[in-house]
């Protein structure tokens, strides 16, 4: 690649080329300004020569030959160190005319764009021009010798009086420039003299004779005479202008040179031509050749190296300035400079070279830094014009780079120039990252210069391969912070603008927040609210940001927004944060419900305690859509809602900031389209709802609010979420038309100025209350809208939410039907029985717990046990129950608190309506209670037959006191079931001594039970289930006149028969079973006074408590204790009485064995035992039990602890039963019979009469064909111990 | 300990998914994004530099002003970028090569998604250890 085509190698082909020094006088610049040009402007144009073809020959005797040439020309008064303010603000010109032309309102480049398309194209097209100008700003230093003077220009015009003293005045020492004053220059340059004659004033003879006398007097070839604006007539029209582009400012280019023919125009064309091939080329050859001669002479050849060397050694003690010793143009160093720059715009790049080298080496030793930074810059440049050793240009130029940053700030306007060559010479070889650092070195303290190169070093990242798009994107926000520092704003914008399309989609969060929200801000202050407003949206949800930076984000979003002086909308604003997944719609068809708390219960719940209530009908779900057939088979899987009944949408808003933000105005977006005709329903007639659906445009302004429509009305919320706060809203829409309504997001107003929308995509959508199942979820939010029914709205008075175990209370559900249509035919059910139960309306007024004393007996029919409810598990109210109006329904209910832990209470009441022509036949409304029950008092029985006595028994209470505070007085316990009586066994004093059982407390009492049944007979056994007739034994202390209560009235009895349902045990069908209900009451004092707390009643059962424990035969052997008598006459017979009861409920055979053997007995009493405690052993009948049988089978498996008893008996005498060894009986359940038996005693003694058994085994009632299925019982008891004492009498 | 370090781990996708600002330096509020765009433009230079070597830790790539930035890329080309003002070659080296344990101990977690932010804020309080310790 030949250097000279790249971009560096033309810049320095225009820009390293000799200077020609201009001195004109005022007449000629006034002809010349004619054609609104100055002297040197006319002759710029013609400087350039593209094809010379002059032979050069400088130091080697080889000729070469330049084709292309180039002369600048200055005035004197310009050639001087550029004023740096007056330059900066020529720059910040430039920058801001570039800035003006910016189109910000267009859309952003696309970064696939930026990378497809080539330099130029990127690029803007200003950064060259301005380039070029600092250049130049750091032109005719002192340093180097390219930009002095090669030759003077010295211009007269033929009107000047006396020319020939003009010329001489000109060139006067007092207006030269210093370069040529201080001595930094040699004065004596190559002169040239131009007399300049305008045709419009005078003819051109006195200018051939003016001419003539310079001849005489400056040498006969440094003299020329230019002639112009010799159309004096018409004016010239040029289609290319030459001198436009060296015109700097904006007159019009067709006027610039009008008074210049073709004529005028190639003679000087001739003139510069002349002036360069044959006047300053020729000179540079020849001072070339002196110079190198020169320099060749003093300090070529080793011993001129070894004097140089020695003589700068002598000069150690020179001051470390930064700009070295001051060498004047006859200096040596000076010279080989000059050499240099000479060879250098000659293009003989060897020999410049070669000098700069040679004198690289003595500005170093000098330490005269700057002069050696610009040697080697030079070099750098020659190497690169050369095209070889890349890495020493690179090296050269570093050097000189950092050399002049060494310097100081003086060498900072170097470093810049020298930076910018740098770069060119880089990217001339695709080095574009390295030329970006460079670009980057540049930057110094001018926010505006640095902006410029950051921007440029940015778009060297782009350029180079493969593109390194965040460096781009990184230094391009650099670049607009420094342009923003320098009050671009355009630019800013510009550079950011670009940035964004790079950052697009990042996940860096900080880098993402600083650019939008810097360009909303700069976009802010241009006045563009709009676009601001639109890149601030993208920073407001900033969670990670600092609470500071929150504030300010937000601050600045809301200040923004208020200058638009509108009301923007914008679709999923990010602030405040919406949870979909929480999205959750309550509605109401047929289903309807008394709370919030109901309808978040599961529909299978509500389904199950349903099922039997309402009509099973087919489709059940649609039958209520009968009349609308037509409109079903549309809609089928929509939602319906009722006309004047909220639809309700539960939605979470989240704050993700740390920051409190205030919201208003929160609604939901909904269309309702009205359907005109029931019957044509296909016409859906006109859409009045509100057209909030244009999701297309991002942002619109806000219309009016329309939510307040005519079809429907929706609720507004206002809420404000603190820092990181969620928030669940309810919000609701009200359908007041008939139609379908269509629920398509939600708006929200962010602190009163920005409307938030979230439309609810329908493919997101999830409704979690899935009322309907296996449905396509877009339609979830679309509901068919129905005419208004009579929808009732229930409770139940006074539930508490705590209570104790057993508490039982009245409570009054109340429904209320606010319409003015009836409903009839109601019917309700309870999910739990146990806890719940519905009284009869009779009870409605009575007073609790008065009405459940005992009363006369005459009394008791009035509020007598509703056995029915049990065994129907659902409701019917009265058919003539109407509820209409204002009056509500009220219905009792009694709350028994069963057993401790949490319950959740279901109540569903089923209605129809009155009006038939309704779509919706029926609804239900479902209530939902939480109960807490807390425990209370623990009550357990146990009851053991009396050992002395038939049919009683001993019932052991143990009662403790599990609440933490409460105390509670016992009441009275009752004993279910007519055929008992209870009565204290003790006391109540005894019991009670503290009259009140307290916390934590736990007691133990005993009650005699006494079964008072004597037969059983068929109806007796019916009745036991129903009337709950028992026996109570008060527990108060004896002085209370406290009534007791009546345990067969209607809520206890119904609770105890759901406690019997509930406690079912295995042994079901024991009608020895007890119940026993413990009523007590908490103490008085420990209600707080003030509080009007409704009195407790407290009742407690315990059910199928078995009175029985091993078998269903009970014997009682009945005799005398003591008896004297005379043995010495005769033995002594005795009769006794054995009376045996049957318990259980089926036909016992029992069969009595005596035993007079001892040692028999004592087997026997081991087998027995074992007998009784398996009973499981040998029954396959009741006929095979024999005795010897049980004996053999059974006598050798035990040693019971009886053994010993029995052999204790060996030693007493014997007695004999008399009478028959074994008698059998058959025993009618339920009943009692006596057997008389006998012994004879021989001697006097203690007799244990124990040594019999009796065998019993159960024949069931039914026939034995279902014996199978029956469990039969069979079994043998040991006899008691029954101690006769027999004494000799006197 | 040097006065100012941003630690970033970059998934291989360049989301990063941990973030600490490490070092004894006062807290500018510009200082946090400043880091970020120095860092991720670092990313540009990884992209180069990674695929040139075999060994991890890819020594100090790039430079802000004074502000150095090193990396040490894993093999599932998660980046773990530090940037940093003091030149200690060998504590960046110790530091990335323990923090790559800490980060090869979260992959191992089962309910750590590959690629997801890493929260947990026992990782955190051990790589501020070690950026007391090495840095």
């Amino acid at each position: 690649m030949d250097p000279a085509s790249t971009p560096l190698g033309k810049l320095l082909l225009d820009e390293i080329t000799p200077v020609v020094m201009v001195l004109s006088t005022p007449l000629v610049e006034e002809a010349c300004l004619k054609n609104g040009l100055s002297l040197v402007e006319m002759l710029s144009p013609f400087c350039v020569f593209n094809n010379i073809d002059v032979p050069v020959r400088t130091a080697s005797d080889q000729p070469y030959r330049i084709q292309k040439f180039k002369l600048r020309l200055f005035y004197a008064s310009d050639i001087r160190h550029p004023n740096l303010e007056v330059a900066k603000e020529r720059l910040k010109q430039v920058i801001t005319r570039a800035g003006e032309k910016d189109d910000l309102y267009s859309e952003p480049p696309q970064t696939s764009n930026l990378l497809s398309s080539s330099e130029s194209e990127i690029q803007p097209s200003w950064f060259e021009f301005f380039n070029k100008e600092l250049v130049r700003t750091m032109s005719f230093s002192d340093h180097e010798a390219f930009d002095h003077p090669v030759a003077c220009l010295l211009v007269v015009s033929s009107k000047d009086e006396q020319p020939i003293n003009r010329f001489v005045d000109l060139f006067n020492t007092n207006k030269l420039p210093s370069l040529l004053n201080d001595g930094a220059m040699d004065p004596k340059i190559l002169k040239h003299y131009l007399l300049v004659h305008d045709y419009q004033d005078s003819d051109q003879e006195k200018a051939a004779k003016i001419l003539t006398d310079m001849r005489s007097t400056f040498g006969l070839h440094d003299c020329q005479l230019l002639c112009i604006n010799s159309s004096d007539h018409e004016m010239v029209e040029r289609q290319d202008n030459p001198w436009a582009p060296y015109k700097s400012g904006d007159s019009p280019s067709q006027r610039l040179g009008c008074f210049l023919n073709v004529d005028d125009y190639n003679e000087i064309k001739d003139l510069l031509q002349d002036l360069s091939s044959k006047h300053i080329i020729p000179y540079m050859e020849q001072k070339i050749r002196a110079l190198n001669q020169e320099v060749s002479a003093t300090r070529k050849g080793f011993r001129n190296q070894i004097k140089n060397l020695w003589w700068r050694k002598g000069k150690e003690d020179v001051a470390d300035s930064p700009a070295g010793p001051m060498y004047t143009f006859s200096s040596i160093e000076s010279q080989i400079r000059v050499l240099g720059d000479y060879a250098f715009m000659l293009r003989d790049y060897e020999l410049a070279l070669s000098n700069y080298r040679l004198i690289s080496t003595d500005y170093k030793l000098d330490k005269a830094w700057k002069r050696y930074a610009g040697i080697q810059e030079m070099m750098g440049l020659t190497f690169f014009m050369l095209d070889q050793s890349r890495k020493e240009a690179e090296y050269c130029m570093e050097n000189a780079f950092n050399t002049y940053l060494k310097i100081g700030s003086s060498g900072q306007q170097n470093a810049t120039r020298c930076g910018l060559w740098w770069v060119e010479m880089l990217k001339a070889r695709d080095q574009h990252k390295d030329a970006a650092v460079v670009y980057f070195r540049i930057c110094d303290e001018e926010p505006l210069h640095s902006a410029v190169m950051l921007e440029q070093a940015s778009y060297c990242y782009l350029l180079s391969k493969p593109p390194m798009l965040r460096k781009f994107g990184f230094h391009l926000v650099l670049s607009g912070d420094q342009y923003k520092k320098s009050d671009q704003i355009k630019h800013a914008i510009r550079t950011y603008r670009t940035a964004v399309s790079v950052f697009e989609g990042t996940t860096w969060g900080h880098i993402k927040d600083h650019v939008h929200f810097h360009i909303g801000e700069w976009y802010a202050i241009l006045g563009m609210y709009e676009l601001a407003v639109k890149h601030m949206l993208e920073v407001l949800a900033c969670t990670h940001q600092s609470k500071t930076m929150q504030e300010l984000f937000l601050k600045d979003f809301l200040e923004t927004v208020q200058k638009t002086g509108k009301t923007f909308e914008v679709l999923k604003l990010q602030l405040p944060k919406l949870n979909i997944s929480s999205l959750k719609v309550a509605f109401e068809d047929h289903r309807t419900y008394a709370s919030p708390v109901a309808a978040s219960v599961r529909e299978c719940l509500w389904r199950s305690l349903e099922e039997d209530m309402i009509p099973s009908l087919p489709t059940a779900r649609t039958n209520w859509l009968e009349l609308q057939s037509k409109l079903v088979s549309k809609y089928r899987e929509s939602n319906v809602c009722v006309v004047g009944e909220a639809v309700k949408v539960d939605i979470e808003f989240k704050n993700p900031l740390q920051i409190p933000i205030s919201i208003s105005s929160v609604s939901l977006l909904c269309d309702l389209s009205a359907i005109s005709d029931e019957l044509n329903s296909d016409a859906l007639s006109s859409t009045v709802g509100p057209q909030n659906d244009d999701g297309s445009s991002n942002l619109t302004t806000n219309r009016d609010m329309s939510s307040e429509n005519f079809s429907f009305s929706s609720s507004e919320v206002d809420f404000s979420l603190g820092g990181g706060e969620t928030t669940l809203v309810q919000l609701m829409v009200t359908p007041k038309v008939e139609g379908i309504l269509q629920i398509s997001g939600v708006r929200w107003k962010l602190s009163g100025s920005v409307v938030g929308l979230h439309k609810f995509d329908s493919n997101m959508k999830k409704i979690t209350k899935g009322r309907r199942k296996a449905k396509p979820p877009c339609d979830n939010l679309k509901f068919i809208v129905i005419k208004s029914l009579p929808k009732l709205e229930g409770s139940i008075h006074s539930l508490p939410e705590k209570a104790y175990a057993g508490d039982l209370r009245h409570l009054m559900l109340a429904l209320r039907n606010p319409s003015e249509f009836t409903v009839q035919n109601l019917k309700m059910k309870i999910s739990h029985p146990r806890f719940l139960n519905i009284g009869s309306h009779g009870n409605l007024k009575t007073e609790f717990p008065s009405c459940l004393e005992k009363k006369m007996a005459s009394e008791q029919s009035g509020v007598h046990a509703n056995s029915n409810n049990l065994s129907q598990t659902v409701f019917l109210f009265p058919k003539e129950t109407l509820i209409q109006g204002e009056m509500p329904l009220l219905w009792p209910l009694w709350l028994r608190a069963a057993v401790p832990g949490h319950i959740s209470l279901y109540i569903s009441v089923y209605y129809e309506m009155g009006d038939i022509s309704s779509v919706m036949r029926y609804r239900t409304l479902r209530m939902h209670y939480n109960l807490q029950v807390l425990p209370s008092l623990d009550v357990s029985f146990q009851v053991s037959p009396c050992p002395s006595r038939l049919q009683e028994f001993l019932v052991r209470m143990d009662v403790i006191n599990r609440t933490s505070s409460e105390s509670f007085h016992v009441h009275q316990l009752s004993a279910v079931g007519h055929q008992w009586e209870i009565s204290l066994l003790q006391p109540v004093e005894a019991i009670f001594p503290s009259e009140s059982l307290m916390a934590g407390q736990a007691l133990t009492c005993f009650f005699r039970l006494k079964s008072c049944r004597k037969s059983l007979t068929s109806t007796d056994k019916v009745s036991t289930l129903s009337p709950l007739l028992g026996s109570d034994v008060s527990l108060r202390p004896e002085g209370s006149n406290e009534p007791l209560f009546d345990i067969s009235c209607s809520p206890l009895a119904d609770f105890h028969l759901c406690e019997r349902l509930h406690q079912k045990m295995s042994h079901q069908g024991d009608p020895n079973a007890v119940d026993f209900i413990l009523i007590s009451q908490p103490l008085k004092d420990n209600i707080t006074p003030g509080i009007a707390d409704p009195p407790h009643l407290f009742s407690h059962h315990a059910c199928h408590c078995s009175t029985s424990s091993t078998s269903p035969i009970s014997w009682l052997v009945d005799g005398p204790r003591t008896l004297f008598h005379d043995f010495s006459t005769s033995l002594r017979e005795i009769n006794l009485k054995m009376v045996i009861y049957n318990s259980s409920e089926a036909v016992a055979s029992i069969c009595i064995n005596t035993f007079d053997s001892t040692s028999t007995s004592g087997h026997l009493s081991e087998g027995t035992a074992d007998l009784s405690t398996y009973p499981s052993g040998d029954q396959t009948g009741w006929h095979d039990a024999s005795v010897v049988n049980n004996i053999k089978v059974t006598s050798d498996v035990h040693v019971g602890a009886q053994v010993g008893k029995s052999l204790s008996l060996e030693s007493v005498p014997p007695f004999i039963w008399s009478g028959a060894s074994s008698t059998r009986v058959q025993l009618e359940p339920m009943s009692a019979t006596e057997i008389p038996l006998q012994i004879c005693v021989f001697s006097p003694g203690i007799y244990d009469l124990s040594n019999y058994v009796l065998q019993w085994s159960l024949l069931s009632s039914d026939d034995s064909g279902n014996q199978e299925g029956k469990s039969q019982h069979s079994g043998t008891c040991q006899g008691y111990p029954y101690y006769l004492s027999v004494l000799q009498s006197a | 300990m040097a006065t100012t370090a941003c630690f970033i781990i970059v998934s291989r996708n360049d989301i990063p998914i941990y973030e600490t600002e490490l070092g004894s330096a006062a807290k500018r509020e510009d200082a946090a994004q400043l880091h970020q765009f120095i860092l991720h433009a670092a990313l540009d230079v990884v992209q180069d530099l990674a695929w040139t070597t075999s060994a991890m830790f890819l020594k100090a790539i790039d430079r802000f002003n004074d502000l150095v930035v090193s990396v040490y890329v894993t093999a599932g080309h998660t980046r773990f970028m530090l940037l940093h003002d003091s030149r200690s070659d060998d504590g960046i080296k110790s530091f990335f090569q323990e923090v790559h344990e800490l980060y090869i101990k979260t992959l191992l977690n089962p309910l750590y998604l590959p690629g997801s932010r890493i929260t947990s804020s026992h990782f955190d309080t051990k790589v501020r250890g070690l950026g007391r310790k090495y840095l």
